[in-house]
C-alpha cells in the first residue's frame, strides 16, 4: 500500500488509495518530532483496517529546509585545495544589499577552523598539475577527526572534470566512518563557490536528515511487521517497507538515496503542491499552469508549461537561506507576502505589506491576541472571508476587534474600509511581481496560462490578479486540503544526473558521436542507481538534455537533446533574450539525463453531478465591498456543491481550510472532479 | 497634492521590475566575464526629463551618474522610435572610458514625442587606449582609450555598422566587445517592450503621473531624513595615498552643512585635479553623495532623483572631483569615488555617531591584464577584476570580511572560470588574517589573491590605501593598508599602489586588500573574547 504524506506546520496530510478509492486523512502535525504524527497516522489508518502490508510510504518533509533556516544541522569539516579554504566565506564577494552600511553577512555553515587545505591541484584541462601525497591525505584524515565532525564535505577545484583526487581522499575519509559529501558526486559542475556550498549544505543536512529518515523507515517497518501472524510476509521475515521521499526537482527518491544526498530535498513540500496543482489542472484538461500557493507568511508560484519540451520548469541557480544550492529544483519563487503579513505606513507615507507577519502566534487580529493589522483581518472587513470562520467553523473570527484596531492604524485612510481594500490591493501587487518573475521574466506570457490558486488564501487573492495579469482563468483545485499529499502520492522516481563537458560546437553532426559517449556513461551510471530504486532498463524513461550558450557566455539555456539541437537553441535563446546569432559558435556546458520510473497514477474521484443551479449550496449571506462597492454576497459550502454547478459572481465559496472569492464580473462552474473554474463574465 | 498609496507601492514594483528585467538579460546574454560573472553594469528607468524612476540593485557607482548620461543624450540630438544612443565620454555624460552606457527612448504608439529613457551602462574589459584593460597609468584621457561622445549606435532599429566597426577596430577583444554590445542593446529593447507594456495597459497618462509621485515620494523620504540629522557644519578630509604620478597625497575635503530638510555638500578645499587618472568627473562626485545619502534611508525606497532635490552638491571645477579636460579619469570611478564616500561618511560621523561605521577597505583593487593566449592561436584576450576587502566595524557589529563595499559590488569570477577562459593560475585566494583594525566591533578582514601568468602579459594595478589606512571610529584602530607584490622568479618585488608594467609567463602577481577600521575602543575583556573564529593575537603582515 503506497501512503503519500505531507507534514505541514499544522497538520500533517495523507492521501492514499483504498480499493481504487483515493482517501485523505489529516492528523495534527508534532513539530519537535514530525515522525510522531506519521506514526498517529499510520495507526489510525490500520485501525480504519487498511492492510499495511507491503507498505510504501512517499514523504514530503521540511526537515532539511528547517534545519537550514534554523541553523540547526550537523558539524561539518571541509576539506579544499590547499589555498582555497576561504572560498566558502569569501563567497562571491558582493554584499547582499547596497544601501546598508551597517550590513552583516551570514556566518558560513563550516568555520574557518574545520576548513581544511589538502595541498593537490588539477588545472583547467583536468591535468594533474600537484598530486596529493599519502602522507598529506593521511594528515587531513587525523585533523578531520580531531575537529569533531559529524559530516565530511570534500570539494576540490576542476574535481567536476577529473575527480581523481576527491575520491582519493573520499576514500582515506571513508575509515572515519562519517558520512562523507563529495562535490564531484552532489554536483559536478563549474563554479567552485556554488558547488562548495552545494556540498557543505549537504554535508550540513546528513546528520539530521538521516535521523529523521531511519525513524520513518523504523515506523513503517513496525507497522508492516505487526501483521496477523499467520500471514506469510511476517513469517519469512523479508523487508516489507519502503520510504521513499519528495525531492526538490518534483521527483521521489527512496529513503536511502535521500539521506546521502539531502540537497535534492530542499524543496520538498512545495514541490508536491506544485504537482499536485499539475495533477489536479492536467485532469481537468489544462497543461499550461501558473501554480499560487498563499499561506500565511508567503507566498509560492511555479509555471508549468507542457506546451514546452520541459513541463516543469526547473532552475539550478537557487538561493537558500542566503546560500547557493545549485541541485536542480523546481523553478519556485518565494515572496514574503501571505496571510499573516502585517500592513504598515512608512514614513513618507506609502502603505506596504510584509514581509514582516504575524506567524500563528500572534496572528492577525481577528485571531483574538494580534494587535497589527494584516491581509487575513482586510480580507475579513471586506466581508471577503466569513464572519463564522475557518475550519469548517471551528475557528471564528473577532469582526469588531478587527476593525477597531485597524482603524487605529488606517493613517490617512479615511475608513478602516479603504485601509483594508489598499492592504489587498498591495499584497496583490506584491503577488503580481512575484507571478511576472515566473512568466513574463522567463519569456512567457500570462494569457496562454490558468491560474491554480491553493494554500489558505490563495483563491481569495486569485480572480484579481488573474484579472491585472490578463490571466484569463482560475482553477480551485478540489482537494485543496491535501494538494501537496496528492501531487506526492503521484510523482514519479526520478533522478537527475549531470556532467559538465564545455564542448564547442559548430554542427551537431560532427560533436554528436561524443555526446553519445558522454550520455553512454551517464546512462549506465543511472540505469544503476535506478534499479536500486526497483526499475527495471524497460520501465525507465530517460530524457536527455544540454545546457548550452553561446561560447564565451556564461549563463546556459537547457535544450533538449536530440538532431538539431543547435537551432533549438537559438530559438531558445531568442525567446529568452530577444536575439540569437547563428554565426557565433555554440558551447555545450553540461550534459544532463533525467531518469523516470513511473509510479501508479490514480484518478481523481467525480462528484456527483447536480444541475446549473448551485442554490442550494448556499449557506448564508455577506456584505463585501469591492471596488465598485458594497454587494450582498452569497456564501456557498462547497462540499454541497455538485458536478455542472454554476455559480455567478459575487461568491464567496468555503471549505475547511480555505476561501474562494469570486467577483461581480466573474463566474465559476463546478467541474466533474469537483473543480472550481472561475473565468471573468463575458 | 494626494496620492494614493496604494498605486504608488503598485507603480514602484513595476519600474523597478522594468529595470531588474533589463539586468537579467544583460547578464544572462552577455560574453565577457566583467559583465557576465561579475555583474559590472547597471540598467535603469527614466522620465522623459531624465529623472531617474527606478534603477536596478546594481552598482551603486554607475547608478547616481547615469542621469547624467541621458542629459548627455538628450542635449545631443533627438531620439527617435528604435534609436539607441551610446557614450562612454567622462566630459559628455560619462564616468570612464570603460563604461559604455546606452540610452534608448520609449514612445507611446503614433506619439513623436518619448514617455520615458531606458539606459544601461556596462564596464567593458577593454575598450583601447595604450594599456590592455584601459585602466593604466594614463596623463591624458586620449591614451585612456576611444572616447564615444554621444552618438546612434542604433538608428530605427538597425544597427549603425559603420560606427560599430571603428569601434570594434580600436579594442583589444573586439569579438567579446561586440557580444556585450549586443547584450546590451537586447537588454534596451526589452526595457522598451516592458514599458510599453505598462503605457497599453494602464494608459500613458497614469504611467507619467506615477513617475511624477514617485520622484515626490522620494524627495519626501530624503527631506525626512535630512530633518532628523541635528542642523549643523560637519567638515571632514580625507586623502587617497597619491595620484600614481607622483607621490603626493591628494586630498578629499568636505563640508556637509545640514539645515532643516536641506543638505549642502561642499568639496571646497579638495585637491586640484592630477597628473595621473584619479580624478573624478562631476558625475563620480554627485553619484557618491547620491550613495552615502542614500544609505541613510533605512527603508527600501526607490532610488530616484527625486533624492537629490534637498542636496546641493557644489564640487568646484578643475579639483579632484570635479576635473576637466583633458585630465586622465580611469581612477576617479573606481578610487577616487571611494574616497569620497570615506570623507562624507567621516564627516557625517559628527553629526550621527551612531548610525555610520569606520572605513571601509576605500578602493577597488583594480586588476587588469592582457596579451596574446598561446593555448588558442594566439587570440588577444583583455582581463579586468577588482578584489574586496574588509568592511568597516559599525556601531553594533563587526565588518565584514572580504566583500566589496560602497560604490561597487561586482562579483569574483569563479577560478574554474578565469583559468578556463585565460591564460593563468590562482594560487591562493582567501581572507587576509589579522587586517582587520582592532576595536570594540572590529574592522573585517581584507582577501590575499596571487594570481600566476602563464604568458607574457601586460598588467595594471589600480588601487589605494596602499599608505594611509581605513580609519577606526570612536576609538577603534584603522585597518591594515593593503599591498601589491610581483613574484618573478622567487624574487618578490613590492608595487606600487597605481602602476603598469609588464610581465614575463611564470609573473606571479600577489594583491593583498586594506581591512576595514575598527569601531570603538577595544576593552582587554573584550579582546579576551575576541569575534567568531578570529584570533585575537593575529599579527599584523
Amino acid at each position: 500500500m503506497r501512503i503519500a504524506i505531507d507534514t505541514g506546520g499544522t497538520f500533517t496530510d495523507c492521501v492514499y488509495l483504498r480499493g481504487g478509492r483515493l482517501e485523505i486523512l489529516k492528523v495534527p502535525s508534532t513539530p519537535p518530532k514530525p515522525s510522531e504524527a506519521i506514526a498517529h497516522a499510520l495507526g489510525r489508518i490500520r485501525e480504519s483496517g487498511a492492510d499495511l502490508a507491503s507498505l510504501e510510504l512517499v514523504c514530503g518533509t521540511t526537515v532539511g529546509t528547517n534545519s537550514l533556516l534554523q541553523r540547526k544541522g550537523g558539524r561539518v569539516t571541509l576539506v579544499t585545495t590547499a589555498g582555497f579554504e576561504d572560498v566558502l566565506e569569501i563567497g562571491r564577494q558582493a554584499r547582499p544589499h547596497l544601501y546598508n552600511l551597517l550590513f552583516e553577512k551570514a556566518e558560513p555553515l563550516v568555520p574557518r577552523a574545520r576548513r581544511l587545505g589538502l595541498r593537490e591541484r588539477l588545472d583547467s584541462e583536468s591535468r594533474v598539475l600537484l598530486a596529493p601525497s599519502a602522507a598529506e591525505v593521511a594528515q587531513v584524515v587525523r585533523a578531520v577527526v580531531q575537529s569533531r565532525a559529524q559530516s565530511i564535505a570534500v570539494c576540490l577545484l576542476f574535481s567536476f572534470l577529473n575527480p581523481a583526487h576527491e575520491k582519493l581522499m573520499a576514500r582515506a575519509l571513508a575509515t572515519t566512518g562519517l558520512p562523507v559529501s563529495v562535490s564531484h558526486e552532489i554536483l559536478p559542475e563549474y563554479r567552485e563557490y556554488e558547488r562548495t556550498s552545494t556540498t557543505v549544505v549537504n554535508a550540513y543536512l546528513v546528520p539530521v536528515t538521516s535521523g529523521y529518515l531511519s525513524e520513518i523507515e523504523k515506523i513503517a517497518e513496525a507497522r508492516s511487521w505487526s501483521l496477523p501472524a499467520n500471514s506469510k510476509r511476517a513469517k519469512s521475515g523479508r523487508r516489507v517497507s519502503r520510504v521513499c521521499i519528495m525531492q526538490s526537482n518534483g521527483g521521489i527518491l527512496s529513503a536511502g538515496a535521500a539521506a546521502s544526498q539531502p540537497v535534492r530535498t530542499i524543496l520538498s513540500g512545495p514541490a508536491g503542491g506544485v504537482l499536485g496543482a499539475q495533477y489536479v489542472a492536467e485532469s481537468a484538461g489544462f497543461g499550461r499552469i501558473i501554480t499560487f500557493d498563499m499561506g500565511g507568511t508567503s507566498t509560492d508560484v511555479a509555471l508549468l508549461d507542457s506546451g514546452s519540451e520541459e513541463t516543469l520548469s526547473i532552475t539550478s541557480e537557487s538561493v537558500v537561506s542566503g546560500m547557493p544550492v545549485a541541485v536542480p529544483m523546481l523553478d519556485i519563487h518565494t515572496v514574503g507576502a501571505g496571510g499573516g503579513s502585517i500592513a504598515r505606513f512608512d514614513r513618507a507615507g506609502a502603505l506596504r505589506v510584509g514581509p514582516e507577519s504575524a506567524g500563528a502566534e500572534p496572528g492577525p487580529i481577528c485571531y483574538g491576541s494580534g494587535e497589527k493589522a494584516t491581509v487575513t483581518d482586510a480580507n475579513l472587513i471586506l466581508g471577503r472571508i466569513p464572519e463564522s470562520g475557518l475550519l469548517g467553523g471551528e475557528f471564528k473570527l473577532d469582526f469588531p476587534r478587527a476593525r477597531s484596531y485597524s482603524n487605529r492604524q488606517s493613517g490617512p485612510m479615511p475608513s478602516a474600509e479603504a485601509f483594508a481594500q489598499g492592504i489587498v490591493d498591495v499584497a496583490n501587487a506584491v503577488m503580481e511581481k512575484a507571478i511576472r518573475v515566473i512568466s513574463v521574466e522567463r519569456g512567457h506570457d500570462p494569457r496562454d496560462f490558468t491560474l491554480v490558486a491553493f494554500g489558505g488564501a490563495g483563491a481569495l487573492h486569485a480572480c484579481e490578479l488573474a484579472a491585472a495579469l490578463e490571466i484569463p482563468r482560475v482553477l480551485v483545485p478540489c482537494f485543496p486540503g491535501a494538494l501537496s499529499a496528492l501531487g506526492i502520492l503521484r510523482a514519479d522516481v526520478t533522478k537527475d544526473l549531470s556532467r559538465t563537458v564545455r564542448l564547442e560546437v559548430q554542427t551537431a553532426v560532427k560533436e554528436i558521436a561524443e555526446l553519445h559517449r558522454a550520455f553512454a556513461t551517464l546512462e549506465r551510471e543511472g540505469r544503476k542507481q535506478m534499479r536500486a530504486e526497483g526499475f527495471s532498463r524497460e520501465s525507465l524513461k530517460i530524457d536527455r538534455s544540454l545546457d548550452m550558450r553561446y561560447a564565451g557566455q556564461s549563463y546556459e539555456l537547457n535544450v533538449p537533446f536530440n538532431g538539431d539541437f543547435i537551432s533549438l537553441f537559438h530559438r531558445a535563446h531568442e525567446k529568452r533574450y530577444g536575439y540569437f546569432d547563428r554565426a557565433r559558435a555554440c558551447e555545450i556546458v553540461n550534459i544532463r539525463a533525467r531518469f523516470t520510473g513511473r509510479t501508479p497514477k490514480p484518478a481523481l474521484p467525480k462528484l456527483r453531478i447536480g444541475g446549473p443551479s448551485a442554490a442550494p449550496a448556499i449557506v448564508s449571506k455577506s456584505q463585501t465591498l469591492f471596488h465598485g462597492g458594497r454587494e450582498m454576497t452569497p456564501i456557498y459550502d462547497r462540499s454541497r456543491l455538485r458536478a455542472g454547478n454554476r455559480i455567478p459572481g459575487p461568491a464567496i465559496v468555503t471549505e475547511y481550510s480555505a476561501t474562494s472569492l469570486i467577483p461581480p464580473d466573474w463566474s465559476g462552474r463546478v467541474d466533474r472532479n469537483g473543480n472550481l473554474i472561475l473565468e471573468p463574465r463575458r | 497634492m494626494s496620492v494614493d498609496p496604494i498605486r504608488l507601492e503598485i507603480f514602484k514594483n513595476l519600474f523597478h521590475s522594468v529595470a531588474e528585467e533589463m539586468g537579467a538579460a544583460l547578464r544572462r546574454s552577455a560574453f565577457s566575464p566583467n559583465i557576465k560573472e561579475r555583474r559590472d553594469y547597471s540598467c535603469a528607468v527614466f522620465d522623459a526629463a531624465g529623472n531617474v524612476l527606478a534603477m536596478g540593485d546594481h552598482m551603486p557607482v554607475h547608478l547616481g551618474s547615469m542621469p547624467m548620461s541621458v542629459q548627455a543624450a538628450l542635449r545631443a540630438f533627438r531620439l527617435g522610435p528604435g534609436d539607441v544612443a551610446l557614450l562612454n565620454d567622462p566630459y559628455a555624460g560619462g564616468t570612464h572610458l570603460p563604461d559604455l552606457t546606452m540610452v534608448m527612448p520609449v514612445f507611446a504608439p503614433r506619439s513623436s514625442r518619448p514617455l520615458f529613457y531606458i539606459a544601461n551602462r556596462a564596464h567593458h574589459a577593454d575598450i583601447g587606449g595604450a594599456h590592455a584593460g584601459s585602466m593604466g597609468l594614463s596623463r591624458e584621457i586620449f591614451e585612456e582609450g576611444l572616447r564615444i561622445p554621444p552618438v546612434k549606435i542604433m538608428e530605427r532599429g538597425r544597427i549603425a555598422r559603420d560606427l560599430m566597426a571603428i569601434l570594434l577596430a580600436n579594442v583589444r577583444t573586439a569579438r567579446e566587445r561586440e557580444g556585450d554590445l549586443t547584450a546590451q542593446i537586447a537588454a534596451c529593447c526589452i526595457g522598451e517592450r516592458r514599458l510599453m507594456a505598462l503605457v497599453a495597459k494602464y494608459g500613458s497618462r497614469e504611467v507619467i503621473a506615477h513617475g511624477r509621485h514617485l520622484l515626490d515620494y522620494s524627495a519626501r523620504m530624503m527631506a525626512a531624513t535630512i530633518a532628523a540629522i541635528p542642523d549643523g557644519v560637519y567638515r571632514a578630509e580625507d586623502f587617497l595615498d597619491d595620484d600614481g604620478v607622483t607621490d603626493k597625497p591628494q586630498r578629499i575635503a568636505v563640508t556637509i552643512r545640514i539645515r532643516a530638510k536641506n543638505a549642502e555638500v561642499d568639496f571646497t578645499g579638495s585637491a586640484p585635479q592630477c597628473a595621473g587618472s584619479v580624478n573624478a568627473v562631476a558625475a563620480i562626485t554627485e553619484s557618491a553623495v547620491f550613495y552615502v545619502f542614500r544609505c541613510l534611508l533605512n527603508e527600501q525606497v526607490p532610488a530616484t532623483s527625486g533624492l537629490m532635490r534637498s542636496i546641493r552638491v557644489i564640487a568646484p571645477a578643475g579639483t579632484i572631483v570635479n576635473a576637466l579636460p583633458p585630465a586622465a579619469v580611469a581612477g576617479g570611478n573606481v578610487e577616487t569615488s571611494q574616497r569620497i564616500v570615506d570623507a562624507l561618511l567621516k564627516a557625517l560621523a559628527r553629526a550621527i555617531p551612531s548610525r555610520i561605521p569606520a572605513a571601509s577597505q576605500g578602493t577597488m583593487n583594480n586588476l587588469t591584464f592582457g596579451g596574446t593566449d598561446a593555448r588558442h592561436d594566439g587570440k588577444p584576450f583583455a582581463y579586468y577584476e577588482t578584489i574586496a576587502g574588509g568592511t568597516g566595524g559599525g556601531p553594533g557589529h563587526p565588518g565584514n570580511d572580504g566583500a566589496h563595499s560602497h560604490m561597487t559590488n561586482t562579483l569574483n569570477t569563479p577560478i574554474e572560470v578565469l583559468e578556463h577562459i585565460y591564460p593563468v593560475r590562482v594560487h591562493r585566494y582567501a581572507l587576509r588574517r589579522g587586517s582587520g583594525g582592532d576595536g570594540k566591533f572590529p574592522g573585517g578582514e581584507g582577501i590575499i589573491r596571487e594570481i600566476e601568468m602563464l604568458a607574457d602579459v601586460q598588467a595594471g594595478i589600480l588601487s589605494d590605501r596602499r599608505k594611509l589606512p581605513p580609519y577606526g571610529l570612536r576609538g577603534g584602530s584603522p585597518g591594515s593598508p593593503g599591498k601589491n607584490e610581483i613574484v618573478i622568479e622567487g624574487k618578490t618585488r613590492r608595487l606600487p599602489s597605481k602602476c603598469t608594467f609588464r610581465a614575463p609567463a611564470g609573473t606571479l602577481i600577489r594583491i593583498e586588500t586594506p581591512g576595514g577600521g575598527g569601531w570603538g575602543k577595544t576593552r582587554k575583556a573584550r579582546r579576551a573574547v575576541g569575534r567568531k573564529g578570529k584570533s585575537p593575537k593575529a599579527s599584523s603582515p
